[in-house]
């Protein structure tokens, strides 16, 4: 039971220490690690528990639901921590590579660790206002992170992303008053039951329709996602793998929750906006990255077009596109995240990222060449790696839905991103001109580069073993898509009565 | 259920489209009031979901007999102010470096020659 | 903030500061029932210290508030955490609390103690903590951020303040003078 508790008290216990510690050290560093491999233990038995017995929910407090708050963690939550504390053990391992403890920002491990606590008690949460706090914790972190590092010029990037936050929080707010003023109830399972029949209810239609709004925003959906690429290359890289590899997901998350588990499934107008959005995102995405030149800004745009797939097959809106979303989300977390991680170290040995002014990579450094190699031709979609599997997935769903034009998108936009990979691995590292400094005395790299493989590694396991991870997948798919399973389990606990006062 | 009253429905309008035209302007100050009324707006959006007072007691231990205002609500509200409360500080030195940084108070000259990519 | 001081008010803020944090007190034993808790009584306190910086410059506050603000707000966290951990080492729900009743008190009568008690003393060190060094950074950037006392120079502008390329050298000059 404490198990479903424990991935949103570690990394604030964590935060807190570190921030009495207050200065850098190698034994808070140490410390930081130690805390994100106990995280990623606890999400994996998280994992394991719940792939056999379904939803596990926790009565904070011991006040059962529908009127207490409830922690409820199926597979897909559990899957998400995972990939999540993955990401912030790699993120913390590259940061001590790259940075030496004299330069490091003594609030930068702390405030990741805030980040961390909101997004597992995003996964985590039972209600749809505790969905609210678990936002704002999320993303208080994260603007204090985007600023913590900033000049100048970083902060006129920083400031949209944080202006359109605050709306959508705004909105989200409001969508949460009108949804308890419909359903009388916050909560996930209660709304469940409680929609039923009211499929045709226009109000639960433009409920949804404000609920797409919010959290495509957040997650960077079609006409609203003008506030990530340019703010996301201000981060270091580190930061930058996390945000990118978590926070646009916990937006998929939460539609894939929303639609899957709490609204009724009949909302088929809804879905297939949802899946042409997506399909503006894809294209629109990956033209973005095509029209930049640095490297931080080309990946930064791919993750439009990477959401703009999970996005698609959640718009199909059948179990098999739901595996193939979640499958598709385990797969780009990964592959992202290790992308931004080999860019910084590409942008060390190179000193730039100016796309103009990198070059000799692969002569001097091949086992970075070697990760970006893999990472970027997975993101493509290339057989037998990762992204295959995922695009494949999505698209045999949409022809048998008969979806050609979406189908026809999505295949362009694969297209267009082996592309623009190809435009960085011509520009940094294939390009041979003799000027193209590469500083392979700056030690650095190779410990970074250690983090870059052990990344590969991950996503060549997800690439070869691909018909596990998709069984994980499906079995994800299913549990979220049972909303009766769902209320069942958070109201078993009522009726079982862990209360013994 | 009970209707919330015209008058709060007309005010959260009311709030929503200041709110909404400050936040549009150019000017730091008047994007930050706007900020401000926005968050006012959907607070004062939760509190109406609670009906309308009339004939309802307090949700306070020992505070009479008789149906209670629904008090859940209230709780949102708080959590929301609490959350407004540290954005908006937040929201103020950001501003205020902007200003300290680019010397300028107006976002369209501020955002006037976007070159995003890279710096210079 | 201003060079010559006011004898009076500072008297008077002084008479002030006591009896906003006895009405904070107040808030905070009452909270669990009635109007109050740990929020309003950490504002009323935040106030009182808000005066005094008025009253005495907010150079003069580490005298009175001998802690840093952000330790204040972590500690608070801490000890709101910590309310529900204990609860989870007892092997019952994250945040479940406890109450012990005490009847036939002299003066009190009934007494009412438990841990969402010691949860609100959380929540009050964290409103404490945070109101106070928002106003005291907004205080001190009055003179621009850059005029910052070193302290917070150090904790908030980034000690890489050049471009990219250049600060990754600089770093890396660095460690090469370190490396043993």
């Amino acid at each position: 039971m404490h198990l479903v508790t424990l991935p949103l008290v570690v990394p604030l216990c964590t935060a807190l220490l570190l921030l009495f510690w207050g200065r850098p050290s190698r034994g808070r560093r140490a410390m930081a690690t130690a805390s994100a491999v106990g995280q990623l233990v606890v999400a994996l038995g998280l994992g394991i528990r719940t792939y056999d017995e379904g939803p596990w929910v926790l009565p904070v407090g011991n006040w059962a639901a529908p009127f207490g708050i409830v922690l409820v963690a199926d597979l897909l939550s559990a899957v998400m921590i995972v990939l999540g504390s993955w990401t912030a053990l790699m993120a913390i391992v590259y940061g001590s590579a790259e940075l030496s403890v004299r330069v490091e920002h003594p609030l930068r491990l702390p405030l990741m660790q805030f980040l961390v606590a909101g997004i597992n008690l995003s996964f985590l949460t039972g209600d749809l206002f505790n969905l609210f706090v678990a936002f704002e914790v999320m993303l208080i972190a994260s603007y204090a992170l985007l600023t913590l590092e900033a000049d100048d010029w970083d902060i006129k990037q920083g400031f949209p992303y944080v202006a359109v936050n605050l709306a959508g929080s705004t909105l989200f707010l409001c969508g949460a008053g009108l949804a308890y003023r419909l359903f009388g109830t916050l909560n996930f399972a209660d709304m469940a039951q409680r929609v039923a029949g009211m499929a045709d209810d226009p109000r639960v239609v433009s409920l949804a329709l404000l609920f797409l709004a919010v959290f495509g925003l957040k997650a960077g959906l079609f006409p609203l996602y003008y506030w990530l690429p340019n703010s996301y290359p201000i981060l270091p890289a580190p930061v930058a793998a996390l945000y990118a590899g978590m926070l646009t997901k916990v937006g998929v998350y939460v539609l894939l929750r929303i639609f899957g588990t709490v609204l009724p499934h009949e909302l088929s107008g809804v879905h297939a906006l949802l899946a042409w959005l997506a399909g503006a995102t894809m294209l629109l995405g990956v033209v973005g990255a095509l029209s930049r030149n640095f490297v931080r800004g080309i990946l930064s745009y791919h993750i439009l077009s990477q959401v703009g797939f999970m996005m698609l097959a959640i718009g199909f809106f059948t179990e098999f596109a739901f595996a193939a979303s979640i499958f598709y989300i385990i797969h780009h977390i990964v592959v992202k995240s290790s992308l931004f991680l080999i860019g910084g170290t590409a942008a060390l040995l190179n000193r730039t990222d100016n796309l103009d002014r990198m070059g000799n990579l692969w002569r001097h450094a091949p086992g970075l060449g070697v990760a970006f190699l893999f990472q970027a031709l997975s993101l493509a979609g290339l057989p037998p790696l990762s992204g295959f599997w995922g695009k494949f997935a999505i698209a045999m769903e949409g022809l048998r839905l008969g979806e050609y034009v979406l189908v026809g998108i999505s295949l362009v936009a694969s297209i267009l991103t082996l592309l623009s990979m190809l435009k960085i691995w011509n520009g940094a590292f294939w390009n041979a001109a003799e000027d193209r400094e590469v500083c392979l005395w700056d030690w650095r790299w190779v410990r970074m580069n250690r983090v870059n493989l052990a990344m590969v590694a991950v996503s060549l396991g997800i690439g070869l073993g691909a018909e596990g991870v998709f069984q994980v997948a499906t079995r994800a798919a299913q549990q979220v898509r049972d909303r009766d399973g769902y209320a069942a389990a958070v109201f078993a606990v009522r009726a079982k009565g862990v209360d013994v006062r | 259920m009970i209707a919330m009253p015209l008058e709060t429905a007309l005010l959260i309008g009311l709030l929503f489209a200041c709110g909404t035209y400050l936040v549009l302007q150019t000017s730091f100050v008047r994007m930050l009031f706007g900020f401000l009324i926005l968050s006012n707006a959907a607070n004062l959006l939760l509190l109406a979901m609670s009906g309308s007072p009339e004939d309802r007691v307090p949700p306070i231990a020992g505070a009479g007999s008789g149906p209670m205002v629904d008090p859940l609500p209230q709780a949102l509200i708080l959590t929301a102010i609490v959350i407004g409360f540290g954005v908006t500080a937040y929201l103020v030195i950001l501003l205020y470096r902007l200003f300290l940084d680019q010397k300028t108070t107006n976002a369209a000259e501020l955002y006037a020659e976007q070159d995003t990519t890279e710096r210079t | 903030m201003t060079d010559v001081r006011s004898y009076i008010f500072d008297r008077l803020v002084r008479g002030v500061f006591y009896l906003l944090n006895l009405v904070a007190f107040y808030l905070l034993w009452r909270g669990h029932n009635l109007p109050g808790g740990g929020f309003i009584a950490g504002l009323a306190s935040a106030i009182s210290l808000i005066l005094r910086s008025l009253a005495l410059g907010v150079e003069a506050m580490p005298r009175i508030l001998r802690m840093d603000p952000m330790r204040l707000a972590a500690g608070g966290l801490g000890l709101a955490t910590g309310t529900g951990l204990g609860a989870m080492v007892a092997g019952r729900p994250f945040l479940e609390h406890f109450h012990l009743h005490v009847h036939g008190l002299p003066w009190f009568g009934e007494v009412h103690l438990g841990t969402p008690f010691l949860f609100d003393v959380g929540v009050y060190l964290i409103v404490v903590g945070v109101v106070s060094k928002m106003l005291f950074v907004f205080m001190q950037s009055t003179r621009g951020l850059r005029a910052l006392v070193e302290e917070e120079e150090r904790r908030y502008s980034s000690p890489l303040e050049q471009p990219l390329e250049e600060s990754a050298r600089a770093a890396n000059r660095e460690d090469d003078r370190h490396a043993p």
